[in-house]
């Protein structure tokens, strides 16, 4: 019975979180002193330098009927729901109109995905060993060297710290290409190669300034289960100290890491900005980034409401999870 | 520690399969009939590497071969749209419109006038009504897929737009073309809705590109335009597209192996790059880089900052002056401060007089673009045609125009006192006799005149409190200047020089940088007081296209999105001299005389104060590639986002290296 009731009001809870998110996502953007519609007609004369005033109405008209953004807020509203809901489609996109949003989102989802999955997993495994040893073994100086190495890396600014990356291994030193090709079809050689090559330098940025966070993070968890009563009396049961770490230090510190991992991976869905503007990388970021700039009502609902979606549902799933990690945890 | 490297390498692993099942192909379609659509330099025919060498690019042609230019506008969303009626999501600029794309009449900007390209004469009247017109076509065109170009295809296009409501063009098209018909494959006539005096300018390239492009009938005519991506573009251009990024990094264009039947072909000659790539580098920093390693070649944009670094990295890196200012001054559009005439108290000219005088353009000219500005004390921006017609014909008008109170503005001393300005600070290479210093910095400006600017805004009713200004109410003045942000450098950092200038002069004034879309929106609104826009360009001695905006009838209330005349400034006599415009045919010598009176009229109101002509750093690398246009080589402008680059293509040949 208790976990029905855990259930449902997690159910709930992540229906409201959803329903108020994406009101939000809709109705700030058009309170915003900003319009699609002169942001396209702005961008037009600004490259041709004129354009005839009767050609500004007639194109206004026009663009307004083809963005749908004719009618009321409320209609406009539920029309937005209507078709999130049952047709799940987030319109055109109006800076790249008529393009569908979810092309554009389904297009660039799997490089942020490929790219901030792989790159959010590996700086949380290292940031959590390198953390777990400097918390545990902090006498030790291979442990003072990477917990120094991590934190030194942290507070970089991250635009420096890529432009550093970029310079030394891409224009000083030309091991990796100074923007991203990705180069050959499906799943080649040729196609493994170039994706290789390109994601390098840009995953490996965010490896080494996400690490630092986890680091700090673990050091002081573990540092903290070190001295509980418990590990002590694992030391007086004559445990070796890797078992300690493992079995008694380890598990206790990782539960909120977990936690910090699931909620990191919701937002990878917001994409890695500046990433992909300086590596060249195509991802959500940058459609994020041009919604804004553009007034794109339609972009920046389709992939806010996606990373919504994807931090209640990773909060929703870690809720559950807990209890399969923590024996203590129930669902109640 | 072994296990964990065991888990990082797996999970390596993982995120290589993750990304190599997303979708890629990056090679387009083939198009119907055409050759070569996807295939590598091996399969064309074409040597696998240039006389030098044999560098590859990384889309895998010889780079010997290749000419890399950048892309303007960035990165593009959805690379597969090429369908240039639907506005918005087409890469125009990413070579389409520079390469494929041809229209009826081109511009050539150093002798400032129209020129014949898909069209083979310009609209000659068949009555006296203007409502009437016939021109011929090039023969023996042919589209990049081999079909033959005919006047079918300007009619089916114009019919097109007639009848397909829902794209943008098609509402101004059709109160402007009333019908289309071919006399035959290579003749047209053309019956517009009103008495038409510039039909060429309305339906060719003035600046930058047209709305009008023909299209191929024989693709189009199966499809729904408003639908139709036009995925495998074929235009009269002498490239064809060969590749593309899936994610709208770079484009790679082909010459045509029939480029013979290419506009270009046919009126300057056999291109001299084999293949063309637009690429998109990212950032300005990592353009620069590109540029410094010969991995680019064109550069669009860069700050004045970036070519001081790029020329002294890379020898082979070239501007469009030699020397100092070495940018080219030559853009169609002049920047300065819109003034909001519906907003007090800039509704009145004497307050816009006052914030002129109270401008210290000299300071703001170092503070901008460290003085590499041309000034412009008028409407028109000061390009070499222009400056011919206008800045320089009506110096001495300048010279003796006087405020209300008989006070002289003018300053033709500007020129002079840059080079003495710039000589100080160490710069070299500056100009030396009045003519070059006049055409490089212009023919002046208004005097920096703080005691002045008092008279005329105490005559205005305010009043210096300390070292303040307080408005006729008694309220501290206090202004914002809109200034586009992170876009349009000169007109951003335009805004802040500015505003500093008259800061030290007593106005508490702030910059509010936005981005593009809220800009806009306040410039079509009249939410602004004072904005770093730019509505004064011009390109032709007949500048009256320019001008229709500012007619008076454009006006509506703050808060209303306006067609025009975004400054909201009512002139009676401007609107009647346009109005007299519009019924002179474009080559009348009156034509000139009124333009000259209309940029009198916005001297005496100063709605916008015009200030500088935009300085471009567009530079070259001339490591690989030679030919290229510069103010020693000026057949062109550089203007590489423009739909007449695929003119310069001729003129370029491989270095050897």
């Amino acid at each position: 019975m208790d976990f029905y009731k855990f259930l449902l009001s997690r159910i709930l809870t992540f229906v409201l979180v959803v329903f108020i998110g994406i009101t939000a996502v809709f109705f700030v953007p058009r309170f915003l002193p900003s319009d699609p519609v002169e942001a396209m007609i702005g961008q037009l004369t600004s490259k041709s330098a004129f354009m005839d005033p009767k050609a500004i109405e007639t194109m206004r008209t026009t663009l307004n009927e083809s963005f749908g953004l004719q009618g009321s807020l409320l209609q406009q509203y539920f029309g937005f729901f209507k078709r999130v809901l049952i047709t799940h489609d987030f319109g055109p996109s109006l800076a790249n109109y008529p393009a569908p949003v979810g092309e554009l989102i389904g297009r660039a989802l799997p490089w942020t995905m490929g790219l901030l999955l792989t790159s959010t997993i590996i700086s949380w495994a290292i940031g959590n060993v390198v953390g777990l040893l400097a918390g545990f073994r902090k006498e030790k100086a291979y442990s003072k060297l990477l917990e120094a190495i991590s934190i030194a890396l942290y507070p970089i600014p991250y635009y420096i710290f890529a432009l550093v990356l970029i310079m030394v291994f891409a224009y000083i030193v030309p091991i990796f290409p100074l923007s991203s090709t990705f180069q050959g079809d499906g799943f080649t050689w040729e196609r493994i190669k170039s994706l290789v090559v390109g994601s390098t330098l840009p995953a490996l940025s965010m490896i080494l300034v996400g690490t630092g966070w986890w680091v700090i993070s673990m050091k002081t968890l573990s540092a903290g289960i070190a001295e509980e009563d418990y590990v002590h009396f694992a030391r007086l049961k004559g445990l070796k100290e890797r078992k300690i770490m493992s079995r008694y230090v380890l598990p206790n510190a990782a539960l909120p890491q977990v936690t910090m991992l699931a909620l990191q991976l919701g937002t990878i869905f917001n994409g890695a900005l500046v990433t992909e503007i300086l590596f060249g990388y195509p991802g959500v970021g940058t459609l994020i980034y041009t919604g804004i700039l553009q007034a794109d009502y339609n972009l920046i609902m389709g992939t806010i409401t996606i990373s919504i979606l994807a931090v209640a549902g990773a909060t929703f799933v870690v809720d559950f999870l807990y209890p399969f990690l923590d024996p203590r945890v129930r669902y109640k | 520690m072994r296990r964990n490297r065991g888990i990082v390498c797996w999970l390596l692993a993982v995120v290589l399969l993750l990304s190599a099942c997303t979708k890629t192909g990056g090679d387009a379609q083939p198009a119907a009939g055409g050759a070569g659509t996807g295939t590598k330099p091996a399969e064309t025919g074409q040597p696998a590497s240039g006389s030098g060498g044999g560098k590859m690019t990384d889309v895998g042609t010889p780079r010997s071969q290749t000419l890399i230019v950048d892309i303007l506008s960035g990165r593009s969303a959805d690379p597969d749209r090429m369908n240039p009626y639907v506005p918005g999501a087409v890469p125009m600029d990413s070579g389409l419109h520079q390469l494929i794309y041809s229209n009826l009449w081109e511009i050539d900007t150093v002798k400032g006038k129209q020129i014949p390209d898909l069209a083979a004469t310009m609209p000659e009247p068949l009555d006296n009504t203007n409502t009437k017109f016939r021109f011929k076509l090039q023969e023996g065109l042919a589209w990049s897929d081999g079909v033959e170009f005919t006047a079918d295809d300007v009619v089916y296009t114009s019919d097109m737009l007639l009848k397909t409501k829902e794209l943008g063009y098609s509402g101004y098209y059709s109160s402007l073309v009333k019908s289309m018909k071919a006399i035959d494959k290579t003749t047209i006539e053309v019956e517009t809705v009103q008495p038409e005096t510039r039909l060429a300018q309305k339906l060719g390239v003035v600046i930058w590109g047209t709305a009008f492009r023909v299209m191929p009938k024989h693709i189009w005519e199966k499809e729904d335009p408003t639908k139709f991506k036009f995925t495998d573009p074929v235009g009269v251009g002498p490239y064809k597209l060969s590749k593309r990024d899936p994610q709208g990094n770079w484009f790679l264009y082909e010459k045509r192996q029939d480029w013979q039947k290419s506009d270009i072909g046919k009126l300057v000659g056999e291109p001299g790059p084999q293949y063309i790539l637009f690429k998109y580098f990212g950032p300005e920093e990592k353009r620069i880089m590109a540029a410094i390693s010969h991995e680019m070649d064109i550069l669009q944009d860069i700050t004045p900052e970036s070519w001081d670094v790029l020329r002294q990295k890379n020898t082979f890196a070239k501007a469009w002056y030699e020397n100092f200012p070495y940018a080219d001054m030559n853009d169609p559009c002049e920047r300065g401060m819109s003034l909001n005439a519906a907003k007090a108290p800039y509704d009145n000219p004497d307050v816009r007089w006052a914030l002129t005088l109270l401008t210290d353009i000299k300071n703001v000219s170092m503070a901008t673009f460290g003085g590499m500005l041309r000034a412009s004390p008028i409407e028109l921006p000061p390009i070499s045609v222009l400056q011919d017609n206008y800045h320089k014909p009506m110096t001495p008008w300048l010279k003796d125009f006087q405020l209300s109170d008989g006070y002289k503005p003018f300053d033709d001393s500007y020129a002079k006192d840059m080079v003495d300005m710039l000589k100080q600070q160490g710069v070299k290479g500056l100009p030396t006799d009045a003519k070059e210093m006049t055409d490089t910095f212009g023919v002046g400006w208004y005097k920096y005149d703080p005691a002045e600017a008092a008279k005329l805004l105490q005559k205005a009713g305010f009043k210096k409190q300390g070292d303040k200004w307080l408005k006729p109410d008694g309220t501290p003045w206090k202004l914002t200047i809109n200034a586009p942000a992170n876009f349009e450098v000169q007109s951003m950092r335009l805004a802040f020089a500015v505003a500093d200038s008259w800061r030290k002069n007593g106005i508490d004034v702030n910059v509010q940088q936005m981005d593009a879309a809220t800009f806009w929106d306040a410039e079509s609104t009249g939410n602004f007081e004072v904005g770093s826009y730019w509505p004064a360009c011009g390109l032709l001695p007949d500048s009256t296209s320019n001008f229709q905006g500012w007619h008076k009838k454009y006006i509506v209330p703050v808060g209303q999105q306006a067609p025009g005349n975004r400054n909201r400034w009512a002139s009676d006599r401007v609107s009647s001299l346009i109005d007299e415009l519009n019924g002179l045919k474009s080559d009348d010598p009156k034509v000139i005389q009124n333009i000259t009176e209309i940029n009198k009229e916005f001297v005496k109101g100063m709605p916008f104060i015009p200030m500088f002509g935009t300085s471009k750093f567009v530079p070259v690398d001339t490591y690989y590639w030679s030919g290229f246009q510069t103010s020693k080589n000026e057949f062109e402008g550089p203007w590489w986002w423009w739909s007449q680059f695929k003119y310069y293509t001729p003129h370029y040949k491989p270095t050897g290296k």
